[in-house]
């Protein structure tokens, strides 16, 4: 695999902010009840890391190491404010949906995580391809669960109704907290399924030139 | 002529097991539901039968999946010869816990929610944090608006058919009292209160005299301890006189309305969900018992479910400060007082 694919797929899959570091778990609980909300708050926070990965990598030369953090913060709160102006301009639905978690962005793990873990000490490409990855990885976790609390819990999909059969429970806080344990429990048991089926495709090409097959 | 049997110990085994206890459970919980059938008519028997065969049902789909019995068929079978009633209970339980009027998918709802994910994914019999039944009726209860419109007993005779716009519902007599409407408590509603007639409730606690009659068979084959369900009923009531400024006339609308016998009879008492000392049980129904009729008070709906639901979390904290005496531990200080001399 190659270096970029490689920041990808850690992205999307291996280190999946949502499912594997558990990060940003408020916005995720709070956020999900409707799927359009998910996919909403998923794309802000994807350009907003993609934005702060670029700015910070270009600056991590010139940013000392002792006062990092409050230079990544006013880099993010920055980013943030100028995202909040538009979203309030342009798709006000939104901006009234995700209400005060928009400006927490400001101060979410993943945001911070990456920089302090991967901007502040890689090129400007990588960091960019990396804080888009995490992004999409972040905004696919968010869409199914609010697909799947959605669907249960208001009987709707993308706001367009289909069944007239619903189960509270899934909208509430104790929904979102069941609904996030599956999910997390399925994608691991995936993720781990395929993996061990690599280790043993590996494993085996490495042992046959010692035991030959008749 | 028999050979002698070589075994490792124990010898001496307890026919108490717990298959039997949780019949005996069924056993205590069978008049109230059938005072439950006769009140609420047979569409109540329906919700009851729903409940208990989803319930067993869940558990065996479950124990076939996580024990891959289609690799060793026997399993298919073996299932029923080690299966404890807890799930009967638990189904029983559930299906008295809710208004007889609901839709026939919310028992089956209720008692899979129950079973697999309470009970289940926790590990099985004995390993739940809460009590099932009580986790099911508060998932259905914040998920349907079914749940809180309960009919009246004795409203819709023995054999009538489900039909959910002919049947009165009303408030029960407990949220009536909360409201403030001024209850009168003569001995023509007290006897109304212990039988259930033409009250509003759900199927197994409007019949109060067939919860008592539970409890007594509970107490003489030694299932629960007697006081155990009266110190939370006392104290329920006490509390509730203070809250009313010492009104005396508060404490039997209080206690003998809404599901405060059922739920401090079978419910409190579960012995997985309840502390293991006898202080800490002292504590645990003390508890229990101030903060419904505190939050009753102060919500004014019925609240013994989700209380119990509430101290079953706290159970692992008061077994961990009130650790239990261990079996055939004498106290230490006298012991040093003799050696000292």
């Amino acid at each position: 695999m190659n270096k970029y694919a490689k920041i990808t797929f850690n992205g999307l899959i291996q280190n999946n902010p949502t499912f594997k570091l558990m990060l940003g778990m408020c916005a995720t609980l709070a956020l999900t009840t409707s799927a359009m909300n998910g996919v909403g708050m998923g794309l802000t926070v994807t350009i907003i890391l993609t934005l702060s990965n670029t700015i910070i990598s270009l600056l991590r030369k010139v940013i000392p190491g002792s006062v990092r953090i409050p230079a990544f913060v006013v880099i993010i709160a920055t980013l943030v404010t100028i995202v909040r102006m538009v979203l309030d301009k342009f798709i006000p639905d939104l901006y009234e949906a995700m209400g005060v978690f928009l400006p927490l962005i400001v101060v979410n793990c993943i945001i911070l995580g990456r920089a302090e873990a991967f901007a502040s000490k890689n090129p400007v490409f990588d960091s960019a391809l990396d804080g888009l990855a995490t992004g999409l990885g972040f905004t696919l976790a968010l869409t199914i669960l609010g697909i799947i609390r959605e669907f249960l819990g208001k009987g709707s999909l993308f706001g367009i109704q289909i069944m007239p059969f619903s189960i509270g429970f899934f909208s509430s806080a104790a929904g979102a907290f069941f609904v996030y344990g599956i999910c997390i429990a399925i994608f691991t048991a995936i993720v781990n399924a395929v993996s061990l089926k690599q280790k043993r495709r590996k494993a085996l090409n490495f042992a046959a030139p010692f035991f030959p097959r008749r | 002529m028999k050979q002698l049997v070589v075994s490792a110990p124990p010898h001496l085994k307890t026919p108490r097991t717990t298959k039997r206890i949780m019949i005996d459970v069924v056993i205590a919980l069978l008049p109230a539901a059938i005072m439950g059938v006769v009140l609420f008519g047979l569409y109540a028997l329906l919700i009851l039968a729903l409940s208990v065969l989803s319930a067993v049902l869940t558990e065996y789909v479950y124990e076939i999946v996580a024990h891959k019995a289609w690799k060793s068929p026997s399993y298919f079978l073996d299932f029923w010869k080690g299966f404890d009633f807890t799930s009967v209970v638990t189904g029983l339980l559930l299906g008295m816990i809710i208004p007889a009027n609901v839709p026939w998918y919310l028992p089956v709802l209720g008692a899979v929610f129950a079973i697999a994910v309470v009970k289940m994914l926790f590990g099985g019999t004995g390993k739940n944090v809460v009590n099932p039944a009580v986790a099911g009726r508060v998932f259905l209860f914040i998920s349907f608006a079914a749940m809180t419109a309960y009919p009246v007993g004795k409203d819709f005779g023995l054999f009538a058919v489900y039909a959910p716009d002919n049947i009165v519902t009303g408030a029960t007599p407990l949220t009536e009292y909360l409201a403030g409407n001024t209850v009168q408590v003569t001995k023509g509603m007290i006897s109304n209160w212990l039988f259930g007639f033409g009250m509003t409730g759900c199927i197994g606690e409007t019949c109060k005299i067939a919860l008592l009659l539970g409890y007594l068979y509970l107490v003489i084959r030694k299932v629960i301890k007697f006081w155990q369900p009266l110190l939370y009923i006392a104290v329920t009531g006490l509390f509730a006189v203070c809250l009313e400024g010492f009104d005396f006339t508060a404490f039997l609308p209080s206690v003998l309305t809404g599901g405060l016998l059922l739920g401090a009879i079978f419910m409190a008492t579960d012995y997985v969900t309840s502390p293991k000392s006898n202080l800490g049980n002292i504590i645990y129904f003390v508890a229990l018992g101030l903060i419904t009729a505190g939050l009753r008070k102060a919500t004014g709906i019925e609240v013994v479910s989700f209380v119990i639901l509430l101290m079953n979390i706290v159970v692992p904290l008061i077994d961990k400060f009130v650790p239990r005496r261990p079996f055939g531990y004498v106290r230490e200080k006298k012991a040093k007082e003799v050696t000292s001399k």
